[in-house]
């Protein structure tokens, strides 16, 4: 019963508590760059959860082995190698999104969240620990850029996923540009920032 | 009774009395223009200025009474953004244009950095490049003066010589239509003779120095004569400067003490930093004009200026 | 080689598509840099340095080695292992041989390396200037004009945000927004007037 509370407890941390983007802010760059749509952001959460989680278990199990001083080379392998597989599957059966995702599918790789968890977790706790940490990071991160996605996608285009939604307006352009981007997160972390006071 | 020490930067305007002095000075000097535009396009150019200032002000007092704070509106610094935004635009634009922009330059643009003295970018252009961004078809869709309720729509003199290479006698046009205004542009920065009247005055009361504008305008007018499309040293150079939001910008934007350098050097880089953006943007990017663009550009540079370019200190040698 | 793709290079990598203001590659060091204009001006640097000599290492590598042996889709793996391994050896060296330049540029490139902006340009080079696995007509100069003035860009951004924080630290920024909101408010008024440059044609 211990087990399942505190397994529990590394879940809800990712997506809440120490929520990646809002909360510590990483991961910024895929955050703006392909929130432009809600499918977008989607497949990218997709992506992240997959070589979050699967690099997270193999970092566990290998935390005893492998030798302090090249631990970060060794991680970064890991990493790459993951991020590769789901680069090479995403081409293969979504070549769609994986050409609209561009080089944030392979910078992945350098994505912080991913090395902060495999540094800052996943090197020091067991694998059942760590898988459920990356999933509650995975889902955090994908949270916070659907949130983005959805909002840029809603007042940009006045669609969502693709469909039109009932609109009271014209549907602002700029944010589906850079500026709107920008702008939208500063505001969203506002909000974050109120929420937390509140609280 | 506790005194708090005040660390704050420039302008430290303590002077009330002298902030709303400064700022409806500046507002009546800019009228004339307005009336001039509303003359040429219209009574829904006159909507669109009272729905752009009312926004302004509206949003300004209640963002100041959620924070507590005094509500300062009646210093006029929010009513002339208003007026500065609404100037900005298009006469056809729908009323609700101005009412997202005013909110956007005072909101966004003013107060979330703090409000009046620490906004780094111009409130009034910020929101004129926001809007133009968003609406691009319509913050781009201008009318022929004197066209009545039937506009008829135009295409600016910048976009034809651009897009189209005319020039201005192509254009139906003469350099006196250009200074009275009669040409498709934005409600406030078509009528050149009253931009300069009114300019002329904030000189004369030394509200604004000759340091910006003149290093604006000259160095774009060199540039432009120089290297202009037409062949070099061959740049009709009183087109250039009448058309677009050129006089407008360098006269009541650019010269705005906020978001301008603090020295006369700092003003001088400031100013040639305009012209030579606005040249670079006029004749190589795609958009037709560059001065709100080059000035937030600018605006972006000022703190390092000022940073490097510290004003003497009084006494010392 | 010629002096127009050039020139359009550069105009994108500082101006059109800068790599904070447009392309969002680099965002974690910016933010977490641009606080004081001393550490940004030498975070810039470094990062010129590391970008230029990136897309020498990793473009050599592509062509020599990834390309012949037809094992290209290891091309992340390789790059950012070749990366982080020659980022360290430069750590070293400049650690011995100068004590002033590493306080400048040493301790940013650890930062540096696990920057998507570094990888973001090396990958960009290879998708410019390689054209069915073949590099295109001046595709190693392109590479190299194209990683240094990316980090140029980089730089440019990152010292205008940090003379602009220096002067909000002084002002009353309501609570709400202090600090980071505060900032990427800032870096969207930029990129909206970046935007001027948009459509770019000689």
């Amino acid at each position: 019963m211990e087990k399942n509370n505190n397994l529990l407890k590394e879940f809800t941390k990712g997506i809440f508590r120490e929520n990646p983007i809002f909360h510590i802010v990483l991961g910024l760059c895929p955050t703006l760059a392909i929130t432009t749509s809600l499918e977008n952001a989607l497949g990218m959460g997709i992506a992240v959860i997959f070589v979050l989680v699967f690099s997270n278990l193999v970092i566990s199990s290998i935390r005893k082995i492998v030798p302090d001083k090249i631990r970060i080379p060794c991680f970064i392998v890991v990493i790459a190698s993951f991020v590769t597989i789901v680069e090479l599957l995403m081409q293969g059966y979504l070549p769609d999104l994986a050409k609209r995702l561009g080089i944030f599918l392979p910078l992945i790789v350098v994505n912080c969240i991913i090395m902060g968890r495999a540094e800052g977790f996943a090197k020091n706790h067991k694998v059942l620990s760590s898988i459920f940490d990356g999933l509650g990071m995975g889902l955090g991160f994908s949270l916070a850029i659907l949130i983005v996605a959805g909002i840029r996608e809603f007042l940009g285009t006045g669609r969502l996923l693709g469909r039109t939604v009932f609109l009271g307006f014209s549907p602002l352009a700029v944010f589906i540009l850079p500026p709107g981007a920008l702008l939208t997160l500063g505001l969203l972390l506002c909000l974050f920032k109120k929420l937390k006071k509140g609280s | 009774m506790e005194e708090k020490l005040l660390v704050s930067f420039w302008p430290h305007i303590q002077d009330r009395v002298s902030t709303k002095r400064i700022m409806w000075t500046v507002f009546l000097c800019l009228l004339p223009s307005g009336i001039a535009g509303v003359y040429l396009f219209g009574l829904h150019a006159l909507l669109l200025i009272f729905v752009s200032i009312f926004t302004a002000v509206i949003t300004e007092a209640i963002i100041q009474f959620l924070r507590k704070k005094e509500i300062t509106i009646t210093d006029g610094s929010a009513a002339l953004t208003g007026l500065l935004v609404a100037y900005n635009l298009s006469p056809s634009v729908p009323f609700w244009i101005p009412m997202v922009g005013s909110f956007f330059a005072i909101a966004i643009a003013k107060q979330a950095f703090g409000g009046l003295g620490r906004n780094i970018f111009n409130p009034a252009l910020s929101a004129r490049v926001f809007l133009l961004l968003s609406w691009p078809t319509y913050m781009t869709s201008f009318v022929k003066p004197f066209s009545g309720l039937d506009t008829v729509s135009s295409a600016t003199p910048l976009v034809l010589y651009k897009e189209a290479n005319l020039n201005l006698s192509n254009m139906g046009l003469s350099y006196l239509d250009l200074f009275l205004g009669k040409r498709a542009g934005c409600i406030g920065e078509v009528a050149i003779l009253w931009l300069l009247l009114g300019a002329v005055v904030l000189l004369f009361l030394r509200i604004i120095t000759l340091h910006i504008p003149l290093s604006f305008l000259l160095s774009f007018s060199t540039l432009s004569w120089i290297f202009s499309k037409s062949g070099p040293f061959k740049g009709d150079v009183l087109f250039s400067l009448m058309s677009g939001g050129l006089i407008l910008g360098a006269f009541f934007m650019a010269t705005d003490y906020v978001s301008s350098p603090l020295t006369k050097k700092g003003k001088i880089i400031f100013g040639v930093g305009c012209g030579l953006l606005t040249f670079i943007i006029r004749r190589f990017s795609g958009y037709p004009e560059g001065v709100s663009f080059s000035i937030l550009i600018m605006n972006a540079f000022v703190p390092l200026i000022d940073r490097y370019l510290k004003p003497r200190v009084y006494g010392k040698k | 080689m010629d002096i127009k793709t050039s020139l359009m290079i550069i105009i994108g990598m500082v101006f059109i598509n800068n790599f904070i203001l447009s392309k969002f590659l680099g965002l974690c060091p910016f933010l977490g840099v641009s606080r004081n204009i001393k550490p940004a001006l030498s975070m810039g640097l470094a990062v010129i340095f590391v970008m230029t000599l990136s897309s020498i290492v990793t473009w050599l590598v592509y062509r020599f080695i990834l390309l012949p042996l037809n094992i290209t889709y290891l091309r992340t793996i390789v790059f950012i292992l070749v990366i982080a391994t020659f980022v360290q050896f430069v750590e070293m060296v400049i650690l011995k041989k100068s004590l002033a330049l590493y306080r400048t540029l040493g301790i940013y490139l650890p930062l540096i390396t696990t920057n998507c902006a570094v990888l973001g340009v090396t990958v960009l080079n290879i998708n410019n200037f390689f054209v069915n696995n073949h590099p295109v007509a001046g595709s190693f100069f392109y590479s190299v004009l194209e990683g240094f003035f990316a980090g140029v860009g980089f730089t440019l951004a990152l010292l205008i945000m940090s003379g602009i924080r220096e002067r909000l630290m002084l002002n009353d920024t309501p609570s709400l927004f202090k600090d980071l909101p505060i900032a990427f408010v800032v870096a969207s008024l930029m990129s909206l007037s970046f935007m001027g440059f948009n459509g770019f044609r000689f």
